[in-house]
């Protein structure tokens, strides 16, 4: 009787707990800020994904949801009464058979359309446009390599962070890394990809309407892989030429005197050694170019030529536009995007807050192998970006210097 | 009977009454007297009673109480291990100043010798039967004493075999080893065939051969090596600026004409019959002038040889300072800067890995060629 007594409460508050966990976990599928969604394809590659997906989670969870309530029911039919033990038997064959081919063909009937749909995947022979992904620790470098795709390209472009892309286009991206095994997944345009020293790997991106795919680094690469992020963005053809259009504008110096002058001044001084500003010279004229080499591991840093045509600094980390701004470019419809997007990063839509914590001290923002007494492995090369001692007004300076950066 | 100790704290007595009179006599001090003089009677004492309550409690009278008190067991033998543990000593302290190799030598030598010492004292004293006491070192010290041993036999064969085999010229060393084969063989055929050679003789001639074989290391160990040929590599031929060179090199002996790499690949670059040299890159088929290549990222290309003729690709990354032996610049000097495949046969391929360090801006122009085909040529872009 007490046993009863003490039971019944018990069961209820079991029952309750795992009542308010699957509404929880229900409730969360109902987010809306899921920039990263698998479930919500927006391009023909993840469509392929989501409709294999589909159908064969279906099937799964109809095996899953047999298999539990024949163990359920087995369970509680067959549960100890106190009733003698039934009398064994040995063999079934044609239970033992069937229960073998029924899974047999199950998998079969998976495998199919799952081996078509990658092969679809790893097609590359309907490219319509290149770009190159390269990982180090804790970012992605983009470059466009000149070809005939994506409208044309004269001359490579250098970015990072961000992939810009034209919509309605089948992008191939050919990934590879520096330094450690990094993997590039953009969820709503495809599956992920991990990008090996030393190999080229593919990845199909198709994305049907303007706008920002957001994803994340899925291959744990040091301290800061929680920090290694990336976005595609996606312009109409004609946005997408005016982009490239002011990726490879000339150097535009700052103005004689002015505060971005003398960040110009600080950048040569303290950043471009690793950080390349295309068009940058020195005074005698001599175009600088950075050794990255010379001071980190992987043996480069982000191009920083056209930085606030960006919406994002640090591996993507943070955004370089205020939370407004960027809900602004981020809720924008797809009409409007491309404008929105293109209006890069103005001084009042600037996220100064984060930006001026990492140059006043980057590795206390962003977990870096960046401690001088710890570099032993690396021969003294620092992974990230480094303490680097700036003064307030330096920072001044070079954030006016690199507002200009359009 | 008496026993060892008894024997100690005798002697001690004696030790402690002279020192008391000579002290006494000597310096003086009552204190001194007194207190060595109360350490002889103290000794005298402890004596006296070992001798009445251990040594003498056995009657001279019967046989076989005397025999098996520990008085009567043999007393133990001499042991070599103090001068083993001598030697380690002297080798850790002459490593400390000397080399720190000897100091890891003094720290074995002295450590088994330790061990050694002390299992042997240990077992000397376990009991009054010699051959019991024996058998009770071996089951103790056997399990380690054997491995160790045999891995040091072993290894003293393999670095003697080794030092012989690094000693003779590439076509003595054969020959060496197979005449040494054909004895092993030979000896072998003798022994299975007359089971009456005593076995006497086979551990003899056993122990001949090793002899002679760790003779032989030794010797060959302190003559040296013969001299080794490095084998030339298209590394080497890039460092010394000879990839143009249109004639077979070493590093082109041999060189396999497939690429297995086909996933590493971020582009083929493509020789054809009519000298045409085009970069056929991933997702840009078709054949192109020009391509563009990550910076500081290692990267590999295929050469396809479809020319019909032995042809090597060459990247042509202009100039670099020239350096001496020694690695040091040499000031107004300039070598090509080049990186090459082996020579590709007619329909070959070759691998080529490479990685560019400064941007094509300001340390290029850079160039696929290929020497002896004018014009093949494909542009290297890097960013």
């Amino acid at each position: 009787m007490v046993r009863e007594m003490s039971a019944g409460p018990s069961r209820r508050r079991l029952a309750g707990a795992l009542t308010a966990l699957g509404g929880v976990t229900l409730l969360a599928a109902c987010a809306e800020d899921a920039p990263q969604d698998t479930w919500q394809p927006a391009g023909e590659n993840a469509q392929r994904i989501q409709d294999l997906q589909w159908w064969v989670f279906a099937i799964a969870g109809a095996v899953g949801l047999i298999v539990f309530a024949t163990i359920a029911w087995v369970s509680v039919r067959y549960r100890d009464r106190g009733q003698p033990i039934p009398r064994q038997t040995h063999g079934r064959p044609a239970l033992e058979i069937g229960l073998t081919v029924l899974p047999a063909l199950i998998l079969v009937g998976v495998a199919i359309p799952t081996i078509g749909t990658l092969m679809d995947l790893s097609r590359t022979s309907d490219t319509e446009c290149v770009v190159n992904v390269t990982g180090q620790q804790w970012w992605w470098e983009v470059d466009y390599p000149p070809q005939e795709g994506c409208g044309g390209f004269s001359e490579p472009i250098v970015t990072s962070g961000q992939m810009v892309i034209p919509t309605g286009t089948k992008v191939l991206v050919r990934g590879t890394s520096r330094d450690v095994i990094h993997s590039w997944w953009i969820p709503r345009l495809n599956g992920k990809r991990d990008m090996v020293p030393g190999r080229v790997q593919t990845v199909r991106l198709q994305a049907d309407r303007p706008g920002i795919y957001a994803g994340q680094c899925t291959e744990f690469c040091g301290l800061s892989h929680a920090n290694m992020r990336m976005e595609v963005v996606a312009l109409d053809p004609a946005d997408f030429e005016t982009w490239k259009a002011n990726q490879l504008a000339d150097y535009t110096a700052p103005m004689e005197g002015s505060l971005a002058a003398a960040g110009e001044q600080v950048f040569i001084s303290q950043c471009a050694t690793c950080h390349q500003v295309d068009g940058l010279v020195n005074a005698d004229g001599v175009p600088i170019i950075a050794q990255p080499q010379e001071r980190v591991f992987a043996g480069a840093a982000p191009n920083l030529t056209n930085l606030t045509t960006r919406n994002t600094f640090a591996g993507a980390t943070w955004d370089l536009l205020t939370p407004t701004c960027r809900d602004d470019v981020w809720n924008a419809s797809p009409e409007e995007f491309g404008a929105a997007y293109l209006a890069g990063v103005s001084a009042d839509c600037l996220n100064e807050v984060d930006l001026r914590e990492w140059l006043r001290n980057a590795p206390a923002k962003k977990p870096m192998y960046a401690d001088p007494e710890q570099l032993g492995p690396t021969d003294g090369l620092n992974r990230g970006m480094p303490y680097l001692a700036l003064s307030e007004a330096q920072i001044d300076q070079i954030i006016a210097y690199l507002l200009e950066r359009q | 009977m008496t026993t060892t100790g008894s024997k100690l704290l005798i002697g001690a007595t004696v030790m402690a009454v002279v020192a008391a009179v000579v002290y006494g006599v000597i310096v003086g001090g009552a204190l001194g007297t007194i207190g060595l003089s109360s350490a002889a009677m103290g000794l005298a004492l402890l004596a006296g009673v070992n001798v009445y309550t251990r040594d003498a409690d056995v009657s001279s009278m019967d046989t076989q109480a005397v025999m098996a008190a520990p008085a009567a067991a043999a007393a133990p033998g001499n042991s070599m291990w103090p001068i083993g543990a001598a030697v380690g000593g002297v080798l850790l302290v002459v490593g400390f100043v000397t080399y720190p190799v000897m100091v890891v030598f003094g720290v074995v030598v002295l450590l088994a010798a330790t061990v050694e010492w002390t299992v042997q004292a240990w077992s000397e004293r376990a009991s009054g039967d010699a051959t019991f006491n024996a058998s009770l070192r071996g089951r103790m010290a056997h399990p380690l004493e054997f491995p160790v041993l045999g891995a040091i036999g072993l290894g003293v064969v393999i670095y003697s075999f080794s030092r012989i085999m690094l000693f003779l010229s590439q076509a003595g060393g054969p020959a060496a080893f197979a005449t040494i084969a054909a004895l092993i063989l030979l000896v072998g055929f003798v022994v299975a065939f007359r089971p009456t050679v005593r076995s006497g003789a086979v551990a003899g001639v056993a122990t001949i051969a090793l002899v002679g074989l760790v003779a032989g290391g030794v010797a060959a160990a302190l003559e040296g090596e013969r001299e080794l040929h490095p084998h030339e590599t298209t590394g080497d031929l890039g460092r010394e600026g000879q990839c143009d060179t249109g004639e077979e090199t070493e590093a082109d002996e041999n060189a396999s004409q497939t690429v297995g790499a086909k996933a590493n690949l971020l582009a083929d670059i493509v020789l054809h019959e009519d000298g045409r040299l085009e970069a056929d890159a991933l997702g840009l088929p078709g054949g192109a002038g020009q391509l563009v290549v990550a910076r500081n990222n290692p990267t590999n290309v295929r050469f396809v040889n479809a020319s019909g003729e032995e042809r090597r690709l060459v990247l042509d990354l202009g100039t670099r300072p020239a350096v001496d032996e020694n690695g040091d610049v040499i000031e107004d000097e300039e070598v090509p800067d080049q990186r090459c495949t082996a020579l590709a046969n007619e329909d070959g391929n070759q691998l080529l890995n490479f990685t560019v360090t400064e941007p094509s801006a300001s340390g290029g122009p850079y160039a696929f060629v290929v020497p002896g085909v004018d014009g093949a040529r494909v542009e290297v872009v890097v960013p």
